[in-house]
């Protein structure tokens, strides 16, 4: 070995050591407010749901900061984007008023945002930001105090920024029996960077369990199996303990993100979310060519989408046309589900709605310390967005008292859907049913299916592959964007969602409600609070 | 701990035991997908035992070969077509050959006639007698089938005799039908991940792996090039069914036609083993024809390397559809039944979907291209190091293809072959460990608070190279490192592909088992070796 190598190798002992030392800490977050592709912090309007910066094409930089790599990047634009999840137990309350027990994810960022059904992903400057007053436990994020920052952070003695530093005194106060059902939403923009922090607060109720959680965010696309989530294939965190998931937002789509610790259980108990990524599309200025933006992004290898390249190309282009980034109902910009070149995928206002079932069985040997039967699972609960009709019509959030008696956050996302006259709704629908397909269906208006397992519906050729139907059906494992058009439709009518599986129109022993919500066509709907006027 | 939970624990273990002793006993162990050659086949229907990872030997039926041994395609090694086996052998023909398929009914006599349907193909049959759906052969009794593979693809075959008992009892396969138009274009096949799959054979080549593909393309349409191919199959086992006809077959001692018919039950139905190719997970990750699964030669246990256009044949051979979720990419569908999907508008394009769930339907064969490149991940995966690193593969260049690969000239001789240029030296972590450089955007978590899987390849990064300047040659776990994807030798990305019909990924009511199994990406220097 040479000289060098022999040094090199002590270097890397040394850093070792001191990597172990600087690492051996308990919850700790991550939210660079810079990074070598997004070297300039980005000013975020005050509303939660803006996307970046405009997309101009793909722009190279070289990363000359201060301690930078010095390297150069393609950049498309978006910015940096961080959420902070709990793995930990919670209730729930059924359509039929039992309190149910779960394995379940809750909010450590966006608790505000979360409460008001928003995604509980938040830029740099709200991430790390600390709350006017102390955090009690379960902290709704009331709007007297609407704190979206990560939950626990601190400053670091002796420092004099944030490092991402946690105190675990907040983390367990708030995290503990606070799960959420599905589990908080998480949205980002194409071109963001998502540091994705899951810190493991244990499960409260089920001291017997030494359970590790992670995070598989579902159908990203050549992914590193180090951050895949698979406890199998890499690495889980245990109890007492945080990781920071890592990933360049892949592809516009409706994607989502579960626990990958036993499945059939980790699941089956609750820990089920979503999780949806925007298309550059929506950051193309107003009045500019749909078209034009997508034959931009076959500038850069990683944003093209070639067919005669590439067999999984998601997004082709169309057959060429004058569309242009219009405004929609509300009179702003409009947005688009996919990147399609040619506004076919245009919405006004969008809703996650995701599709689970639960065993009340299983949940109740699950609050035990008894194994459970995987093969006689039998889902009796049947959920929209956690909840069985008639709850899912509840507008906002639903709480459950806990142990202590105090009512926590346990289901804030209704599934009411309203659509502007004449306006298109789009529902991200996915399914993390653990035991069988469920069916949706649409009472009156149309269903336009435009994609399926995130990807647009096109083929190669260009041609846009889209559907009518007025049901869909969904295993575990699968999402599928469907456009409801209100086009020709007065305001002030409702219509209905539900299952053609009519023994899941039940709340277990109730022969009553399940899977099924409402759809109002309104004057006008806020494409944010989702308000019906 | 509670007893039961321990007990759950144990033998949780006991399923990884028989894992490792596949691994140790049988070295590595691969999948491709091997069958026997036709275009004339001599087929028994037959009954045994199959094994489950609990432990259980379920009493089933089974198609297998009889008379002289077929030659099985691909070249397996120590490999021999049982007289009875599950999946049934994969039948492997030529396009617009005259398939030729004599079957012979050697189960037992309970169980009445039998036979074979062969969906998507014109059937004409000789001898047997009248069936339902097609002429079947009595006990003892034979039928011949004959048909022509007039179109390429993967196909299901079944039995068309009482098929709600039948196929449950394991009387099903697949068949493949190899195109024969690919000369075209298959010099070159194009359309591929990057510029053309001949260089991925040109790796192969050089890197002394043998070819196991049954053909260049799944059809004649070069967008269905391909590297490697799987072929799965999902079906279900509920026990009560095979327990009850293994009673009344027992009970019942008559001659030819002259039995009664089996008194069985086949609803409500309540399955408990969930298999691909007839193996429960880890069982499915042993070799090809492995001495311990006679009767169940056929594993699922898929390789490749970055950039690789891996071919998924897919069928539901049970009754139950089975949400099955690739995880590391999507996958283009190609054709569903062997019916090619192309645009209405341009027939050189193809028009499938693209899926990360492929489901199974009962009797609906899919097939499918996959690949992986950790595109778009912003962070090198080989963890290369531009700064002062001793280690010449620290160094490795990477010059970017037309779509962005490292592929041009010699690079297939590199271990970084098809790697995203784009992330070339692009560090992950803030602060690493060894000799991967910092500067990166994420801080790896805290080792103390971890544990590690047993697929998992010991650091962040893919391969042994970058795993042991990372880490070291044990990877991240003390003491010893993982234990089937060695941090010093394959350190590999292990993706899982599975049922997402969760509960089906259990074996008997425990998890880890049913339809799971691990799909390793091994960078280019790992050899893959699918002889068996």
């Amino acid at each position: 070995m040479t000289t060098e190598g022999i040094k090199r190798l002590i270097m890397g002992a040394v850093l070792m050591g001191f990597s172990a030392l600087a690492g051996a800490q308990a919850f700790r977050v991550q939210c660079p407010t810079t990074t070598s592709l997004h070297p300039v912090p980005w000013a975020a309007p005050a509303s939660g749901s803006a996307t970046g910066p405009p997309y101009i094409g793909p722009v190279t930089i070289n990363d000359t900061r201060t301690g930078g790599t010095g390297l150069t990047y393609v950049s498309n634009g978006g910015t940096i984007r961080c959420q902070q999840v709990s793995g930990g137990d919670g209730f729930a309350t059924m359509g039929d008023g039992t309190q149910i027990y779960m394995f379940a994810f809750g909010p450590l960022s966006g608790l505000s945002d979360v409460a008001n059904g928003l995604p509980g992903t938040e830029t740099p400057s709200v991430f790390n930001s600390m709350p006017l007053s102390p955090l009690g436990a379960g902290s709704p994020g009331l709007p007297i105090d609407p704190f979206n920052g990560a939950v626990g952070l601190a400053m670091e003695s002796g420092a004099t920024t944030l490092t991402g530093h946690i105190d675990p005194r907040p983390v367990m106060d708030v995290g503990v029996m606070n799960g959420n059902q599905p589990a908080p939403l998480m949205a980002i923009d194409e071109d963001d960077e998502f540091f994705l922090t899951l810190s493991n607060v244990g499960m409260i109720m089920r001291p017997d369990l030494f359970e590790q959680h992670t995070i598989h965010f579902h159908g990203y696309p050549n992914a590193s199996a180090f951050y895949d989530g698979v406890p199998d294939a890499s690495v889980a965190i245990n109890i007492g303990g945080s990781m920071t998931y890592y990933y360049l937002a892949p592809d516009a789509g409706t994607y989502f993100w579960h626990c990958h610790i036993t499945p059939p259980e980790h699941l089956q108990m609750g820990m089920v979310g979503q999780l949806y990524v925007r298309p550059r599309q929506n950051r193309v200025p107003a009045g500019s060519p749909l078209y034009a933006s997508l034959q931009l992004q076959q500038n850069d290898p990683r944003t093209a989408s070639k067919c005669s390249n590439d067999i999984l190309c998601s997004t082709p282009l169309p057959l060429a046309n004058n569309v242009t980034h219009v405004n929609n109902k509300n009179g702003n910009p409009t947005f688009y589900a996919y990147n399609d070149g040619d506004g076919s995928t245009a919405y006004d206002v969008e809703y996650p709605l995701q599709i689970h079932g639960f065993d009340p069985n299983f949940h109740f040997v699950g609050t035990t310390f008894n194994p459970e039967g995987f093969a006689d699972m039998k889902d009796k609960f049947f959920l929209l967005n956690g909840r069985s009709y008639p709850d899912t019509i509840q507008p906002g959030t639903m709480q459950t008292p806990s142990s202590d008696g105090k009512m926590h956050d346990s289901q804030p996302l209704p599934s009411i859907i309203n659509i502007p006259m004449g306006g298109r709704a789009l529902l991200r629908i996915s399914d993390l049913d653990v035991s069988e397909f469920q069916t949706l269906a649409s009472l009156g208006l149309p269903m336009k299916v435009i994609a399926q397992n995130a990807r647009l519906l096109r083929d190669e050729a260009g041609n846009n592959m889209y559907y009518s139907t007025n049901s869909v059906t969904l295993g575990g494992g699968e999402s599928i964007d469907v456009i409801l058009d209100a086009t020709g439709i007065s305001a002030k009518q409702t219509f209905y969602l539900y299952t053609p599986n009519l023994d899941h129109l039940s709340n277990d022993a109730e022969n009553f409600g399940g899977l099924m919500t409402e759809v109002n066509v309104c004057n006008a709907v806020d494409p944010l609070t989702k308000f019906c006027s | 701990m509670n007893d039961m939970r321990q007990d759950r624990v144990l033998i949780t273990c006991r399923f990884l035991s028989i894992l490792m002793c596949g691994l140790f006993v049988e070295g590595s162990a691969r999948a491709a997908t091997p069958g026997i050659k036709g275009p004339t086949f001599t087929l028994t229907a037959k009954d045994s035992y199959i094994s489950q990872p609990d432990g259980q030997a379920i009493y089933s039926w089974g198609y297998g070969c009889s008379g002289a041994q077929p030659t099985l395609v691909p070249t397996m090694l120590n490999a021999t077509c049982p007289s009875m086996q599950i999946p049934g052998p994969t039948l492997i023909v030529n396009e617009g050959d005259v398939v030729t398929v004599t079957l012979t009914n050697n189960l037992p006599n309970a169980a009445g006639n039998t036979s074979i349907l062969f969906p998507g193909f014109m059937v004409s049959t000789t001898g047997g007698v009248a069936g339902l759906l097609t002429q079947e052969a009595m006990p003892g009794g034979t039928v011949t089938y004959q048909f022509t593979a007039t179109t390429p693809g993967t196909r299901a075959y079944y039995s068309g005799s009482q098929g709600d008992l039948q196929v449950e009892m394991g009387l099903y396969g697949a068949v493949i039908v190899v195109p024969t138009q690919t000369s075209t274009f298959s010099a070159s096949c194009g359309n591929s991940v990057g510029v053309a799959t001949t260089l991925n054979q040109t790796a192969r080549q050089y890197w002394k792996e043998q070819d196991f593909r049954l053909a260049t393309a799944a059809y004649d349409h070069p967008s269905s090039c391909y590297d490697r191919e799987y072929l799965f199959q999902f079906s279900e086992i509920d026990p009560r069914i095979h327990k009850q006809v293994e009673t009344g077959v027992g009970l019942s001692k008559c001659g030819p036609g002259a039995c009664p018919a089996l008194n069985v039950q086949t609803e409500p139905y309540h399955p408990t083993y969930f298999m691909v190719n007839g193996r429960s997970m880890p069982d499915d990750m042993d070799p090809n024809y492995a001495l311990e699964y006679p009767h169940q030669p056929y594993n699922g246990n898929p390789h490749m390397h970055p950039g690789e256009l891996v071919l998924l044949r897919v069928i539901g051979q049970g009754r139950w559809q089975h949400p099955f979720h690739e995880h590391g990419n999507h996958v283009r569908v190609l054709a569903r039944d062997g019916n090619l999907m192309v645009s209405q508008t341009d027939p050189t394009k193809l028009a499938g979907p693209l899926l990360f769930t492929t489901t199974t339907t009962p009797g609906l064969a899919m097939d499918g291209i996959f690949y992986w490149t950790g595109k778009g991940l912003n962070w090198d995966v080989y963890g290369h190091n531009k700064a002062d690193s001793p280690t010449s593969a620290a160094n490795l260049p990477c010059t970017p293809d037309v779509n962005g690969y490292n592929t041009l000239g010699t690079a297939y001789q590199q271990i970084n072959f098809y790697e995203w240029c784009a992330d070339h030296h692009k560090p992950l972590e803030k602060a690493p460990f060894g000799d991967v450089e910092g500067g990166g955007p994420a801080t790896l978590p805290d080792p103390n608070y971890l544990t590690n899987g047993t697929w998992f390849g010991g650091s962040a990064y893919l391969g042994p190279d970058a795993t042991i300047r990372s880490t070291g040659p044990k990877g991240t776990t003390p003491p010893s490192g993982t234990v089937a994807n060695s941090p010093s030798t394959e350190a590999g990305f292990a993706f899982m592909w599975h049922s997402h019909n969760e509960r089906e990924i259990t074996t008997n009511n425990v998890f880890p088992g049913g339809m799971m199994m691990m799909m390793l990406v091994d960078s280019r220097e790992f050899q893959i070796d699918e002889a068996n």
